[in-house]
């Protein structure tokens, strides 16, 4: 074979492989579309549907009893209910219900290999499964929201149009961190749970800087800078001078920071990873 | 054989986990037609199937699957994989599992069904694939796997413990339908502790243990490179008495055993100096043998050769 011979069949063969790379792509985002639907299908008939709502019919309950006295305010509502039930408790539940179980119940079940053998790029896969799981957690979390401020009427009407952006940056956040989670744990459940209730309610409590780990600082700031027209501010355990709030302009902008960033290590972990054991 | 243009290739691949060390310096070709894989538990089988589909990646080495890295996306493509283990979406049923591993590969909705109704159709399941696969047997979930695995048409068809709890019946019907793929220029390759199973079904035996490929090729060819592995050769004759007399005579023969009417049992150390001995014997002597059969060269008795040998 003379010299430009091979070099027209090398050309030959990067050309075919730039084809299949481009059909991979192609094809891989129909494939993808298709893995998100029946994601989301699998995880709405799971069990942490159920859990979800129940804890969601227990929130309302509570919030019901709540506002049986008159004279209820915003201002009350907010720190009473709002923080301590929904953004603390609910809101990383509902993310890490769905989150955690997207990638770690294939896992788990072993029906993760016929997604690593499928010619979807691993990013694709990732992505796909983080869509529905976002969706899922969206529905719950301003669903939630939205049910609970209504029951609560007045106070909480007013606070729904001044929270629901808040809620929103967190549960792309939460569901970020906890999809992570669901790549890198073997019981990402377990170790999302873990951190949910005591990095994010324990950190988040320490006076200083340390508690800018957690996301529910950035989303308790970003509340308070919003609810500042009702009079609430850090208070309490929440003294402004041992709390150290960050301004919403800041807080806002950290909550996307942190829901990209996780996704972006979720996608490069998840594409590097080696699952031998996907039992 | 070797003229055949090797679908999947290993070059020197090892792979280690920590300390542990799975696969030691594995090299071969798959072609098209039906190969083996045979060895104990942690022979590193496992390990060589994830390398091969891609799962993991070598330590040291390559492996290439139509001249494409096995770890990319791309070789995917090329390759069905049907696993061992019994995992499914339990609550779709056979026919919604197979289109949506064929939506997975990126075929539109009608292509999908198409090509999902062939599969079903290879692996005749056609008229039960409406059920929940949670109601399915073990052999009619090895069906769906299969069909999930050839849905593309891949060049190669990796299957792990394919035959596992599938009854006889269920047996021979997808030991055709690896039949028809290998016919038709696929590689499967077939991983089994069944060692009975390969002497019918396999053109090609690899066999492994402890990360280390000890022998491949047909069985013959094995057998050929073992001229030290003794062999039980049974002779049918007119007379056997006198013939094993003779036979306790040459240097290759340890042993002889008589197996009236007619038959003889040797056991022979050195084949290859045993056969054109009796083959002198029987030209210039009239023993008038009717049948000589190797009794032991099975795949089970080639494999317990070879890992006494490595054991040693």
């Amino acid at each position: 074979m003379s010299a430009e011979e091979s070099q027209e069949t090398r050309n030959e063969g990067k050309q075919q492989v730039i084809q299949a790379d481009t059909s991979i792509w192609r094809g891989g985002l129909s494939g993808s579309i298709c893995l998100a639907v029946v994601s989301f299908r699998r995880l709405f008939r799971s069990r942490q549907t159920i859990v979800s709502a129940m804890l969601l019919g227990f929130a309302v309950m509570v919030a019901l009893a709540w506002s049986m006295r008159r004279g209820r305010t915003p201002e009350e509502f907010i720190s009473q209910i709002l923080i301590p039930v929904y953004t603390s408790f609910l809101l990383p539940i509902f993310c890490l219900c769905y989150a955690t179980a997207s990638i770690a119940a294939e896992r788990e079940e072993q029906t993760l290999t016929y997604l690593l053998l499928s010619p979807l790029p691993r990013p694709l896969v990732y992505v796909a499964k983080y869509c529905s799981s976002l969706a899922l957690a969206l529905l719950w979390t301003m669903g939630g929201l939205i049910l609970l401020c209504q029951v609560v009427g007045d106070p909480g009407q007013r606070t729904l149009a001044i929270v629901w952006p808040t809620v929103m940056a967190s549960t792309f956040a939460y569901v970020g961190l906890f999809h992570l989670f669901g790549v890198m744990f073997r019981r990402a459940t377990i170790v999302g749970f873990a951190y949910a209730l005591f990095l994010e309610n324990f950190v988040g409590s320490m006076p200083g800087i340390v508690k800018r780990v957690a996301v529910s600082f950035y989303t308790e700031c970003m509340i308070f800078d919003s609810a500042a027209i009702f009079g609430l501010g850090p208070a309490g355990h929440h003294d402004e001078a041992m709390y150290l709030p960050i301004s919403a302009a800041a807080a806002m902008p950290a909550l996307w920071l942190i829901a990209a960033a996780t996704l972006l290590a979720g996608i490069v972990f998840f594409s590097r990873h080696e699952y031998s054991g996907t039992s | 054989m070797s003229e055949t243009p090797s679908l999947c290739r290993f070059r020197r691949v090892s792979k280690w986990y920590g300390a542990v060390i799975a696969l030691n310096d594995v090299s071969f070709a798959l072609r098209p037609g039906i190969t083996g894989l045979v060895g104990p538990n942690g022979a590193g089988k496992s390990t060589l199937i994830k390398l091969l589909t891609g799962q993991l990646r070598p330590s040291l080495g390559e492996v290439r699957v139509q001249d494409v890295s096995a770890w990319s996306a791309a070789a995917r493509s090329y390759i069905g994989y049907c696993p061992d283990a019994d995992a499914f979406y339990e609550e779709m049923s056979g026919r919604a599992f197979v289109r949506f591993m064929a939506r997975l590969r990126g075929y539109r909705r009608n292509d999908a069904h198409e090509r999902s109704e062939a599969a079903l159709q290879q692996v005749e399941m056609t008229d039960r694939a409406d059920r929940k696969l949670g109601s399915y047997s073990k052999g009619m979930r090895q069906r769906i796997k299969l069909a999930q695995a050839i849905v593309h048409d891949p060049d190669v068809v990796v299957l792990d413990e394919p035959l596992n709890g599938v009854d006889p019946v269920g047996r021979a019907q997808l030991v055709r339908v690896f039949r028809q793929l290998a016919d038709a220029g696929k590689a499967i390759l077939i991983s089994s502790h069944i060692l009975d199973e390969m002497d019918t079904l396999a053109d090609q035996v690899m066999f492994i243990c402890r990360g280390r490929m000890l022998a491949s090729g047909t069985l013959e060819e094995i057998r050929e490179m073992l001229e030290d592995h003794p062999l039980k050769v049974r002779i049918n004759a007119k007379s056997p008495r006198e013939l094993a007399g003779q036979m306790l005579r040459l240097n290759a023969v340890r042993g002889v055993q008589l197996e009236p009417p007619q038959s003889l049992l040797l056991e022979v150390e050195r084949p290859g100096e045993f056969f054109p001995e009796l083959a002198r014997l029987a030209a210039k002597e009239d023993y008038e043998i009717e049948k000589l059969e190797v009794v032991d060269a099975s795949t089970e008795a080639v494999f317990d050769y070879l890992l006494r040998q490595a054991g040693q």
